[in-house]
């Protein structure tokens, strides 16, 4: 397997190693929403890489080697030996479609050699864990689920998804790899800190959220962040995710963010199920652990390949750069150590991670999570 | 240099090496703002939550001191429960125990300690179960064979199922154990002394089984020791079955008082026990009537040689508070397995043995036999019969003629009693007079002989008497003088022309009573006559102690008289008795002339019998007075 980096400024245009356009068979770009919507950049990527399926999405910034941008488009190009892939794409109309429509990504993809699965999905119109559920009803909970929900920086207005086209909303594609030639090692790590007392989803429609505690949660969340950080909701919520965990199941919790409110109805929507009886309590991060976490994911997904040449997927959530702020580089390098000089990573921030929870191995829908999908090749 | 700073310092250095300290300006602008943006949000999150969690705190806190409350309200009530159970417990009667399911003891009360002479203080929490029991063993308070009541009771308790048992003590307690097994293992146990009520069982038991006065077996037991000793005689064997009835018992009760009547009972029962062996059982079966069973033995033999010693020794005089009482017994015996194995069939038999003995003569014993079932159920039918006869009118007086020598004319009539029964016949009264005695029924019939008798004589002239026979049995009644006043007076006849006749047999039974209503009966104006003399005893001193108006000699002087010259002395000194003691002296059965002639020259002042006339229907008596009086014409 062959990893080149590619990446793109209006000062720059498209810079990278030309020599890797010919044999590339799969290029994955990231970019925000402003500068995806010109068609010029698939048309250019097409030229430049004629035989590979070309799959990207608009984010909260991109992750390129050390460093987050927000100007560039960042792209990996990759050329697979023996493994072969496959790329399907699926409008969603809507969030209540979100199963139906993974359910015939799923279809799609499955196939006996199925070995993995990266997808990208709008971050604003698709519950991420109906969508997940669909694929997995599918191909089952055993292949390797990984990708994330694209994203709009912190305006939530639009996000896009190309797939061999130009990039659009209400769109799902993902890239099924086969063969027993690919390694895809996987990882997923928040690093937030639950705090304050444990409450109770007392109301809720789906990843509709309307009461915490018999209290509208809208209410609770203005009353943390304060008048002015409660101006900038829904993007100013990521900074206290939810953890959730069925109570029964209290070892097995996940985290939750943000994609809209309704201040009228005072609900909030997250981007993912918020199950009625289900316990939430508040987090927030602290730099060194959300740091912590990301290393962690890098650790989980590099033990699952090789050694040699690979490439590294970085998907981190939106929330967790709202909260580091220019420190959100000391997460990247985090990640890097980790995984070495010898891995090309690329990444974006999303709306929400998709990856195999670190200790169910069950495929889920993530936030606030710095998850790391690791490509290698076996010789 | 701080990291960050280098960072943005980096950032801003231009590739010529210049730095730009506008750009370098607005990165470190944007740190410090960021900063405080976090540090704002870190502050007023903690104090939020500081206050939630005060708050949660409040509401554990106020949770706690209900709980705290609550509980102490519990564990108060426990207490309270508690101190409710061990009341309960200490004053159960009963003593109880409950032990885990290691066969410790869990529970245990006063009473059980007590119960079984055990010190409280050893019946620790904890006790194995065996210690106590061999506590129990070495003390004594336990059954018979201590080792084996323990290994008894241990393996009771390895088989887990309830179990009620009584246990005698070596003492003579009776101990109730009622043991349950606990569901979650382990047994609660409740010892409960019964000795009192297992004595009132067997006190109740005892009484249901003996007779209160005697103490002897009553019937219920004597058919269970039937039973009992029936069932050998099945395989191999006998027994007697001897059914006794005192004789003369009712006088004694009647004269002397049923006080002395029943120390009179207990004595005839001592004395019957002396005379039986042990494995021998004595009965009492009510009234004057016992029963022995006799098992083994040689049967009939020994049945009639115990029979034989019972009619002698209850003949023998008993002394009860002062009374020479002499009594004897009749006994009717059955032998099983000759007279049958069922116990009914050999009381029933034994029964119908003692009628016959009763027939023969008391103080005698009999045998059953066959066929004396069909002579009872004859007498049994004739009973029945009986009763009807006197609604039915079936029975009728006859009348037969005396006649007076001097005057040769009808004196009066003997009223003789005849049953005309529907499918019999004439039935005689040799058949039916005695049974009626037995049964009673002589009392009914004997007032309405004396109503009929006088009821006809007042249809004949005024001179012509009526002869009435009365049973010892109507003397024995008290309203025997009122009966004869109501018939007399009923009639409308004058008290003179009623003759009642009396055999010696009246006078053998309690002499002063019989003769106390002898003579209230000659005070009413009757005459009272001695019939059928010669025939029983004919002791003189029961002529001397009635004045008797008449002595009729019996039929059987004159049928021998042709060849006899006893009976013409006989009639001889009895007609010459009358002469001097100033009776009528009336010879029955006179059938011929020579008879006739014989009587006449000895000196008897009247006859009765065939030549003249047999006993006639009432109806016929206007005839007979007139022939009489046409041959008396004649004859003049």
């Amino acid at each position: 397997m062959r990893a080149t980096e590619f990446s793109w400024s209006a000062s720059d245009m498209w810079l990278g190693d030309r020599s890797a356009s010919e044999g590339a068979n799969l290029v994955l770009y990231f970019g925000a929403r402003r500068a995806f919507t010109d068609k010029a950049r698939f048309d250019e990527l097409r030229s430049i890489f004629p035989q590979a399926h070309i799959l990207g999405c608009s984010t909260g910034g991109q992750i390129h080697n050390d460093d987050v941008v927000d100007n560039e488009i960042t792209a990996l190009a990759l050329q697979f030996g023996a493994t072969r892939l496959k790329l399907v794409c699926e409008t969603v109309t809507g969030v209540d479609a979100s199963y139906d429509c993974g359910a015939a990504i799923g279809t799609a993809l499955k196939a006996d050699d199925l070995a993995g699965i990266f997808v990208l999905s709008d971050g604003l119109n698709v519950n991420g864990s109906k969508l997940v559920a669909g694929i997995t009803s599918i191909v089952g909970r055993d292949i390797p689920l990984t990708g994330g929900l694209a994203g709009d920086g912190a305006e939530f207005n639009e996000t896009l998804v190309g797939a061999d086209d130009s990039p659009c909303s209400h769109r799902v594609a993902a890239v099924g790899f086969y063969g027993d030639a690919i390694r895809i090692g996987h990882g997923s790590a928040g690093g937030w800190d639950v705090f304050g007392p444990r409450r109770r989803i007392t109301k809720s429609a789906g990843n509709l959220l309307l009461e915490l505690d018999g209290e509208p949660a809208l209410d609770l969340y203005e009353r943390y962040l304060g008048e002015d950080d409660a101006k900038g909701l829904p993007g100013t919520a990521l900074l206290f995710p939810l953890q959730i965990c069925n109570p029964d199941q209290p070892d097995n919790t996940i985290v939750r963010t943000v994609l809209a409110v309704d201040r009228e109805k005072r609900t909030m929507t997250f981007a993912g199920d918020m199950p009625e009886g289900w316990t939430a309590q508040l987090m927030r991060g602290n730099f060194e652990k959300l740091c912590a976490g990301a290393a962690d994911a890098a650790r989980q997904a590099h033990s699952g390949i090789g050694q040699g040449e690979s490439a590294a997927i970085l998907v981190s959530c939106i929330g967790r750069r709202l909260l580091m702020g220019q420190r959100i580089t000391d997460e990247i390098e985090a990640v890097a150590a980790e995984l070495g000089n010898k891995t090309v990573r690329l990444g974006f921030y999303s709306y929400g991670e998709i990856s195999p929870h670190a200790a169910s191995g069950i495929c889920e829908l993530h936030n606030q999570t710095m998850t790391v999908t690791a490509l290698h090749e076996a010789a | 240099m701080h990291r960050l700073f280098a960072k943005q310092l980096a950032k801003a250095t231009k590739p010529s090496g210049e730095v730009d300290l506008d750009l370098l300006g607005e990165f470190v602008d944007a740190a410090f703002e960021q900063a405080d943006n976090d540090r704002r949000r870190t502050d007023r999150s903690i104090s939020l939550m500081i206050e939630e969690l005060d708050q949660l705190n409040r509401g554990l806190e106020s949770t706690i001191t209900e709980r705290t409350r609550d509980l102490r309200e519990r564990e108060a009530e426990l207490r309270l429960q508690n101190l409710r159970f061990n009341a309960a417990l200490e004053n159960m009667p009963q003593g109880l125990c409950m032990f885990d399911r290691d066969q410790r003891l869990v529970v245990s009360n006063v009473q059980y300690a007590t119960l079984y002479g055990l010190d409280p203080e050893r019946l620790k929490i904890g006790t194995p179960f065996r210690d106590i029991l061999e506590w129990r063993v070495s003390n004594g308070s336990c059954p018979e064979n201590g080792e084996a009541y323990i290994e008894g009771r241990l393996a009771e308790v390895d088989r887990g199922t309830s179990y009620f048992t009584v246990d005698e003590m070596q003492d003579g307690k009776y101990i109730e154990v009622i043991f349950q097994p606990l569901a979650e293992g382990g047994w609660v146990a409740i010892h409960d002394d019964v000795t009192q009520q297992k004595r009132s069982e067997e006190r109740i038991s005892h009484m249901a089984h003996h007779d209160a006065l005697t103490d002897l077996p009553n019937r219920v037991m004597l058919r269970e020791q039937l039973d009992r000793h029936l069932s050998t005689v099945k395989r191999d064997g006998s027994l007697a079955v001897l059914c006794l009835d005192l004789d003369y018992f009712k006088q004694v009760n009647d004269t002397l008082g049923h006080p002395v009547g029943d120390r009179l009972l207990c004595a005839v029962g001592k004395r019957l026990r002396e005379c039986v062996r042990d494995t021998d059982i004595v009965a009492r079966l009510g009234g004057d009537e016992f029963a022995i069973i006799q098992p083994g033995l040689e049967q009939p033999m020994a049945a009639s040689a115990l029979a034989q010693r019972l009619v002698e020794e209850l003949a023998r005089p008993f002394m009860t508070e002062g009374h020479e009482i002499v009594i004897g017994t009749s006994i009717g015996i059955s032998v099983a397995p000759s007279d049958g194995i069922d116990p009914d069939v050999l009381l029933k038999s034994a029964d119908m043995a003692l009628y016959r003995a009763k027939d023969n003569g008391r103080s005698a014993f009999s045998f059953f036999e066959a066929g004396m079932d069909a002579d009872m159920h004859e007498r049994r039918t004739v009973e029945i019969d009986m009763r009807k006869a006197i609604a039915a009118g079936e029975f009728e007086l006859y009348y037969q003629p005396l006649i007076n020598l001097e005057q040769n004319s009808i004196s009066g009539f003997e009223a003789l009693l005849r049953w005309n029964h529907p499918t019999r016949g004439i039935v005689s009264p040799g058949t039916f007079i005695s049974l009626a005695e037995e049964t009673g029924l002589i009392i009914p019939l004997g007032e309405w002989v004396l109503r009929q008798a006088c009821a006809e004589a007042a249809k004949w002239p005024d001179d012509i008497k009526v002869a009435i026979n009365l049973s010892p049995v109507q003397f024995r009644s008290k309203n025997l003088v009122g009966a004869v006043m109501s018939a007399v007076a009923n009639a409308g006849i004058l008290s003179s022309r009623v003759e009642l006749e009396i055999t010696e047999a009246i006078l053998l039974q309690n002499n002063d009573a019989t003769l106390a209503t002898l003579h209230q009966l000659r005070s009413l104006g009757v005459g009272i006559s001695m019939d059928d003399f010669g025939t029983g005893y004919s002791s003189l001193s029961y002529l001397r102690s009635f004045p008797f108006d008449k002595i009729k000699i019996d039929q059987s002087f004159v049928r021998g008289l042709d060849k006899n010259s006893d009976a013409i002395a006989i009639i001889h000194a009895v007609s010459g008795l009358g002469i001097g003691l100033g009776m009528t002296t009336t010879v029955e059965g006179v059938e011929t002339k020579e008879q006739l002639d014989l009587v006449r020259a000895e000196g008897c002042t009247e006859v009765q019998g065939y030549l003249f006339s047999k006993p006639q229907p009432a109806a016929e008596v206007p005839r007979l007075l007139a022939s009489f009086g046409k041959k008396k014409k004649a004859a003049a």
